[in-house]
């Protein structure tokens, strides 16, 4: 009896262990992102006060206004940034997932000598670190007179991408059974149809999340579109942020306020692509 | 398979072939040869000067450049380890959790969503020594009442990076280790419980070596994006105080972009090419082997 009751309650003990060690590591992670929200919706003289203020007394939408109401305001342009982003992520993320398609689907379907080693130097590629490709893109570009434009970062960034979404479309187009699509040509279906009308819409929820995965990549690349861009008709919005700390006063409000702007369209799309994203990476690690 | 021909991965994969030959393969050789040249932006005609090794060497001899490179690897080193280890700790966690875990999940993939750029802005708001979370923590708590200077000490400022970091890319670890765990199957660790295995024997001989292939997909994609850290010292500390913080790609920028010795840059450059190198090939070969040892097709 004794040492059921002791049992117990070390069991109740390690219980209660895991749950403070879970809520921690969970507010380690949550942290910081919930603080630049409260930090974007507070008055500059909250954000600077000292001894802190910890509770936000009043919440004020200035620094969004002020934001999307131009240069003027002190904002920096954000809509044309926005607008840049888009152009630059949307179209890119198209072309690389076809172009990540034809390839995909060439290492799930098919056997070819130097598979495993075209594979390894198509991920090498993708080694290379952006400040290093930078450097001769850079030049490159001068020279074909496409510095500072929408079209050199699109084609740097289907570059970019090509590897890793031919990696995850691989991924999902193995966990497609061989047998559906050859079942659909004994039935008539031409190589082509049968992937299109069998293969395709099987595959289809993971090669919407490569492709979501891609358009992050785009939204979030930096060290490229530094050096690529110079002037709003091209600058993306991580450019963007540094034009706030290029002054020698932060505005740490304005600076917060864009965050949330840019990690909104992030957190959805990351949200709708977690189950696929995974599954496609680790599809083969484990047989079955 | 029959009847097709024999060239069709070849034609499915000349898309990405050509894009990624006109984009990265083409730069890099230009690269490669502006290398041996004293090329300067300001000055074109110096692009045609042939030097041979001379940038190489003048690298070698070049304290702020060893610096920067140790100072890469140290921090690749202690981020990759504690992203490891702090990884496989979360997914334990959330996966003993009963209830509530798909909402775990989606939490525990939070900093995978930030672009590194606003990691960077974040811990650079958090760390500031005046008005941060952090300082103001310390202070109210009254562990301390001096304001720290995170950013502005050079071991502090390393510190401040590494956690940054950690934080943001401890996710992807624990996103696929997590999904190693729950694809395993649970008769082995029952029958090992039954054999009289301690939970840690349990762990180390069962448990560990099936979450393996898992750790090595996420140390692949982690090796793939080294360069990430970049984004975040640049915003951070670009590189101060006095250049204590230098990492190689931010000295690589600097070298380029700032002073335009863009000859010398790209030897610099070429050095962190290399280790980018290095670490994927010897992640993705630890994959293959940890796959094969599982007997997965590959």
């Amino acid at each position: 009896m004794d040492e059921n009751s002791s049992a117990r309650l070390k069991r109740r003990l390690l219980g209660i262990v895991y749950r403070i060690g879970l809520f921690l590591a969970m507010l380690t992670i949550c942290l910081p992102g919930l603080w630049i929200v409260i930090s974007s919706l507070r008055p500059t003289v909250e954000i600077m006060a000292k001894p802190p203020v910890w509770i936000p007394q009043e919440i004020s939408f200035d620094a969004y206004v002020a934001m999307f109401s131009g240069i003027g305001k002190g904002g920096i342009p954000v809509i044309e940034y926005f607008r840049n982003s888009l152009i630059i992520s949307v179209t890119s993320t198209v072309i690389a997932v076809a172009i990540g398609m034809a390839g995909g689907y060439a290492f799930a379907r098919y056997r070819f000598r130097g598979k495993s080693s075209v594979f390894l130097g198509l991920m090498l590629t993708r080694t290379v670190p952006g400040i290093a490709l930078s450097l001769p893109l850079f030049f490159l570009y001068v020279r074909l007179g496409i510095i500072d434009t929408h079209f050199g970062l699109i084609l740097a960034y289907v570059a970019l991408n090509v590897p890793f979404t031919i990696w995850l479309i691989d991924g999902f187009f193995r966990q497609v059974p061989k047998d559906l699509a050859e079942a659909a040509q004994i039935d008539g279906c031409t190589r082509w149809q049968a992937f299109w009308q069998v293969e395709f819409p099987l595959a289809g929820p993971g090669i919407a999340s490569a492709a979501i995965f891609a358009f992050l990549t785009c939204w979030n690349e930096f060290a490229l579109a530094s050096q690529l861009t110079r002037s709003v008709s091209a600058k993306t919005l991580p450019v963007g942020l540094l034009d706030y700390t290029a002054e020698f006063t932060i505005d740490w409000r304005g600076m917060c306020a864009l965050a949330v702007v840019m990690i909104i369209p992030a957190l959805t799309l990351t949200y709708i692509v977690q189950k696929h994203l995974v599954g496609g990476l680790t599809s083969g690690a484990v047989k079955g | 398979m029959k009847g097709f021909k024999p060239s069709a991965p070849f034609l499915l994969l000349l898309p990405a072939m050509i894009v990624l030959a006109a984009v990265v393969v083409v730069p890099l050789l230009l690269s490669l040869y502006s290398s041996f040249t004293p090329f300067r932006l300001t000055r074109p005609e110096t692009f045609f000067v042939f030097v041979g090794f001379r940038n190489y060497l003048s690298i070698l001899s070049n304290a702020d450049f060893w610096w920067a490179f140790g100072r890469t690897v140290l921090l690749l080193t202690i981020a990759l380890n504690l992203e490891m280890l702090l990884g496989l700790g979360l997914a334990m966690l959330v996966e003993k959790a009963t209830r509530g875990q798909r909402i775990l999940r989606t939490l525990m993939m939070f900093p995978m969503m930030f672009s590194p750029i606003l990691v960077g802005f974040q811990f650079k708001f958090m760390f500031n020594d005046n008005i941060g979370l952090v300082n103001n923590a310390l202070q109210s708590l009254g562990i301390t009442q001096d304001a720290i200077p995170w950013l502005i000490e050079g071991h502090l400022a390393f510190i401040a990076i590494s956690i940054a970091e950690i934080w943001s890319s401890t996710a992807i670890f624990a996103i696929l280790i997590l999904a190693g765990l729950l694809a395993m199957p649970k008769e082995p660790i029952e029958a090992a419980r039954v054999d009289g295995c301690t939970p840690w024997q349990t762990f180390r001989y069962v448990t560990w070596p099936f979450v393996m292939p898992f750790a090595y997909i996420a140390m692949t994609i982690r090796s793939l994006d080294v360069a990430r850290a970049y984004d975040i010292v640049k915003i951070m500390t670009d590189g101060g105080p006095a250049g204590r913080t230098e990492l190689l790609w931010t000295l690589v920028a600097r070298t380029a972009y700032s002073d335009g010795r863009m000859g010398m840059a790209n030897a610099m450059a070429y050095f962190s090419i290399l280790l980018s190198i290095a670490f994927t090939v010897y992640f993705f070969n630890k994959l293959a082997a940890a796959r094969t040892q599982i007997g997965a097709e590959w």
